[in-house]
């Protein structure tokens, strides 16, 4: 087994380790890392605290997780609370609960069910959201976009228990993509080349290229076609 | 000088491209994150861009995207420095910097000394400038000690070069971008280098 040239990271019940290079860190109970940890593999059960950065190619946390600095994985699991200071990159974010960069987010996929704050920008190629929280973020940037509100889970009742009550939906100062089809979103300009608004759409400004589908319970303050042909835009 | 600046829009509009090619490109590294400008406008924050540096760059992108994938379009256009090196003797054969400026610059380094890609970037831009006329010997080795004394500290960030005379004293600046520079009367800015520029030349020309 002398295969790895780094040891494991192994934390049952509560406990303090240092940062570094790990071949796996798994954390069952309450664990503290002081340090940028990198790692091939982060498990973690239960709650932990990481003061650094995060490098590692598979992430799985179910519990609680706050990562005090940029969290780097290509791909990760979150069931339940996590929490970055700093930026998220990597290729595919599964989060299941609710998950709060303060940074900037950058992924290939991101699929998110329930609630996120996303303190920058969000840029990825497609976002899925599925709805069953607030979700909120000042900026999102991708090839396609779809946001659909879940009618009834264990979790909706779990965030409305824990945040009190209120309208499950995404916030959004911009959204740009290509492909983009919402529901129950508030957002100041959207943006896209084949835009598709759902009910409880509240837009400031739609500029779409190609095509626009509206719900009639959607609101929109104005529409414009850009580019492609109408040169008056 | 004032950078002329491209809203997000037009510049879709103008080259063809959709929001999600210019956000992969984003996320790809091809487009540095600070030519992302945030600006209030009255319809609210909108992001523009330098308008000649991104028109540039994309052309760049969508011309060789079809040869390459985008991990090497984009190892091709980071500003960072690659790891390569040189000889003396084959800076010469292959004619990247002029023997003029070797001779004057390197006389006493054996023909087998080695130098590293920050080195031969310095030499091929003092061989630009040399070459275009803009700047003489004497200057050239100020401009040799101001590029190994500031430039390292820019880290791969991109900064720009500025080379300017009044009065027939002349200095030079390092600059990080974008940025903007007023000159006082009087002043003629010789030259004004992107140095993430002369970085993808000179790489193209050694690679």
């Amino acid at each position: 087994m002398d295969k790895n040239p780094y040891s494991n990271l192994d934390i049952n019940g509560v406990a303090t380790a240092s940062g570094g290079q790990y071949e796996r860190v798994n954390i069952e109970g309450v664990g503290k890392v002081e340090g940028d940890v990198r790692a091939a593999s982060f498990r973690l059960n239960g709650v932990a605290t990481v003061r650094g950065n995060v490098e590692t190619e598979r992430l799985e946390s179910n519990g609680k997780l706050k990562i005090e600095g940029r969290l780097s994985a290509g791909t990760s699991h979150m069931d339940g609370y996590t929490d970055v200071l700093g930026s998220l990159s990597g290729e595919h974010v599964t989060s299941k609960g609710l998950l709060q960069i303060r940074g900037d987010c950058e992924l290939e996929r991101f699929d998110a069910e329930g609630g996120f704050v996303i303190d920058g920008l969000l840029n990825a190629g497609f976002v899925n959201v599925q709805l069953y929280g607030r979700a909120k973020t000042r900026e999102i940037g991708c090839e396609s976009i779809l946001v659909r509100k879940i009618a009834k889970s264990q979790w909706k009742e779990m965030l409305r228990k824990m945040f009190g009550k209120w309208a499950a939906g995404l916030e959004a100062g911009t959204i740009e993509g290509d492909d983009v089809d919402l529901e129950y979103t508030a957002a100041s300009v959207v943006r896209g080349n084949r835009v598709t608004l759902g009910p409880g759409c509240r837009i400031g400004r739609v500029e779409y290229r190609t095509e626009l589908k509206k719900h009639p319970a959607a609101q929109v303050g104005e529409e414009r076609k850009t580019g492609d042909g109408s040169h008056f835009a | 000088m004032n950078l002329e600046l491209i809203s997000k829009k037009d510049l879709l509009d103008s080259t063809g491209i959709s929001y999600g090619q210019l956000y992969r490109w984003k996320r790809k590294q091809l487009i540095p994150e600070e030519w992302f400008i945030r600006k209030s406008t009255f319809t609210g924050q909108e992001t523009f861009f330098p308008k000649d540096l991104i028109l540039a760059r994309i052309d760049k992108i969508i011309n060789m995207k079809d040869d390459l994938s985008l991990d090497q379009v984009a190892g091709k256009l980071s500003p960072s420095l690659p790891d390569y090196e040189l000889r003396k003797s084959d800076l010469l054969k292959r004619n990247i910097v002029s023997p003029v400026t070797l001779h004057r610059f390197a006389v006493h380094d054996p023909e087998n000394t080695v130098y590293s890609f920050e080195l031969i970037l310095y030499f091929y831009l003092i061989d630009q400038l040399l070459q275009a006329g803009d700047m003489s010997m004497e200057e050239g080795e100020r401009l040799l000690e101001t590029l190994k004394d500031h430039f390292p500290k820019f880290d791969g960030k991109s900064c720009e070069l500025i080379f300017i005379r009044k009065m027939g004293v002349s200095s030079f600046a390092l600059l990080s971008l974008p940025s903007q520079l007023f000159f006082e009367k009087g002043v003629k800015v010789v030259a004004r280098l992107s140095m993430t520029e002369c970085i993808e030349q000179l790489k193209g020309k050694l690679v």
